[in-house]
């Protein structure tokens, strides 16, 4: 009968004397200003004024349903849902993404999508719709063809009424232009893609709010990992704000050699690819008749620094969307925490103070780093199946 | 405060930079001065952010009243070598009025502006540090 109340004293003392208290760490004025500046979570919806269906009800919905449809490929078989799978986090859990053949990168995860101002690794699309025209028409992806999605959309009747709800008139007979609205409605719904609060962003909002009890709730690793990730790593100098990316480029020293006497440029070719797009934002499929959004586009400098860069990715569901880096060449968390720490400063030819520099890393302090990297995932709600287009 | 009141001190006893406009449209950003040049500049939109595009709205200005063009605008950050991944376009709007557009800071941290300034056959750099967050 004693032992009860006993116990229930001891929790209330243990509680009195700062149980939770001792489960945070100090953390300065300036550090709770910097962990500010990665929330709040989740964003505002996003609208691309590029794009004349970005944030429609109708034009998302017509991009989901075109999104799972095989029939946009050459062979019948392959959808965008094919490499982007819901259930792996919009990736496809491959080191390097299987089209008609096996390419040389790894596929994206889709999470956070419509906030960029770059896309794909390489960052060649200035807009969400123009980058998802590439595997359309890639033959080693999706092979579709210049005139496939058009003939799917004024062929199949559901998706022809959807595109009319969308667009405001029957798919007609404008190739091009329909290639493009297939586009545009596949950003529509990729633009929806917005990952789930984690536990950081608990932690982050209760520091911000003085809330010590709440915020002690965040394991100490991950803390201390934090610490590191905003601290000496200085992590956050390029995976900074809320969706822990610039939306830029850099090399970090993963060697660009596809196969023997062979490289992939980056940043360079993308660049290239831009320039040369008739889909880039400066071209006529631009629905932004003000042109404020073609500022990037117009003023990128391509330069030989550009080379080796790839897009720094946003790192929210990080753990749980691996293999690592462009090329997958990292298996784990670890792994990547690995490289960070071992980097050959060689390989990297900086000639200032490095931004990518060999951390030294204990086992602990590693270890550390991945529990805050951990904390950035969280269980997404399952998807229900999408609405019939025309019911 | 005390800034302020030197400056304008310094800018009374100089008569041609006395006449030079400072008004940036809302409210006053950044002066620097060299012996032979007067700029006045601020960002559009007022805030710099990481990685976010802006503009600098400009005033330059000579000691001798001499009309001044303003060749380039660029920023770089120091410590790492490396510039912008963006290059200005400058618009001249006369009277010494400029516009340089596409800037785009990509990191935190300390970025130095560097402005290309002529007039007549006489040019120069002046620099400006920003401490991004």
């Amino acid at each position: 009968m004693i032992r009860f109340p006993l116990l229930l004293l001891s929790l209330l003392g243990l509680w009195a004397g700062g149980v939770f208290a001792q489960q945070l760490l100090d953390w300065t004025p300036e550090e709770i200003r910097t962990v500010e500046k990665h929330g709040p979570w989740p964003p505002s919806p996003v609208r691309d004024p590029s794009n004349k269906v970005s944030g429609t009800p109708a034009g998302i919905l017509l991009g989901e349903h075109l999104f799972n449809d095989p029939r946009l490929s050459g062979d019948g078989r392959v959808s965008c849902a094919t490499c982007h799978q819901a259930g792996r986090e919009w990736s496809d859990g491959l080191a390097r993404a299987r089209g008609t053949v096996e390419l040389d990168r790894r596929t994206p995860s889709l999470w956070n999508i419509g906030y960029l101002h770059w896309f794909g690794w390489d960052g060649a699309g200035d807009s969400l719709w123009a980058q998802s025209i590439r595997p359309l028409l890639d033959p080693r992806e999706m092979n579709g063809g210049p005139a496939r999605a058009a003939e799917l959309l004024r062929g199949d009747a559901a998706l022809a009424c959807g595109y009319e709800k969308a667009f405001g008139s029957a798919p007609g007979t404008d190739d091009e232009r329909l290639l493009v609205d297939t586009a545009k409605a596949l950003a529509a719904f990729e633009a929806t893609l917005v990952s789930p609060r984690t536990p950081f962003d608990d932690f982050r909002d209760a520091l911000v709010a003085g809330n010590r009890e709440g915020a002690s709730r965040y394991p100490l690793a991950a803390q201390r990992g934090l610490k590191l990730f905003i601290g000496d790593a200085n992590c956050n100098l390029c995976h900074l704000g809320p969706r822990f990316t610039s939306g830029e480029f850099g090399d970090i020293g993963i060697p660009f050699f596809v196969r023997p006497g062979e490289v992939d440029p980056g940043r360079l070719g993308g660049l290239g690819r831009l320039a040369a797009s008739p889909f880039n934002l400066l071209g006529k499929y631009n629905d932004d008749a003000t042109g404020n959004n073609t500022r990037r586009t117009r003023h990128v400098q391509r330069q030989h620094t550009n080379f080796g860069e790839f897009r720094v990715p946003g790192l929210r569901q990080v753990g749980r969307s691996g293999p690592y880096m462009h090329n997958g060449s990292l298996a784990t968390l670890e792994d990547v925490v690995r490289h960070y720490s071992e980097v050959s400063p060689d390989r990297l030819h900086s000639d200032g103070i490095p931004l990518v520099r060999p951390l030294g890393l204990t086992a602990e302090q590693s270890a550390d780093l991945v529990a805050f990297l951990r904390s950035l995932d969280a269980e997404p709600l399952a998807r229900p199946r999408p609405a019939p287009l025309c019911p | 405060m005390k800034l302020a009141v030197a400056l304008l001190g310094f800018l009374l006893a100089t008569p041609a930079w006395a006449d030079c406009p400072l008004d940036l449209g809302r409210g006053t950003g950044w002066v620097i001065y060299s012996d032979h040049y007067l700029l006045a500049f601020r960002p559009d939109p007022l805030r710099i952010e990481v990685g976010e595009p802006f503009a600098l709205v400009l005033n330059v200005c000579t000691k001798s009243g001499e009309p001044a063009e303003l060749l380039a605008v660029d920023a770089n950050m120091p410590e790492h070598r490396h510039g912008m991944n963006y290059r200005p376009d400058i618009v001249a709007k006369g009277d010494g009025r400029f516009r340089a557009e596409g800037m785009l800071f990509h990191m935190p941290g300390r970025w130095e502006i560097t402005f290309d300034v002529r007039a007549g056959e006489e040019s120069e750099r002046l620099t400006h540090d920003i401490i991004l967050k």
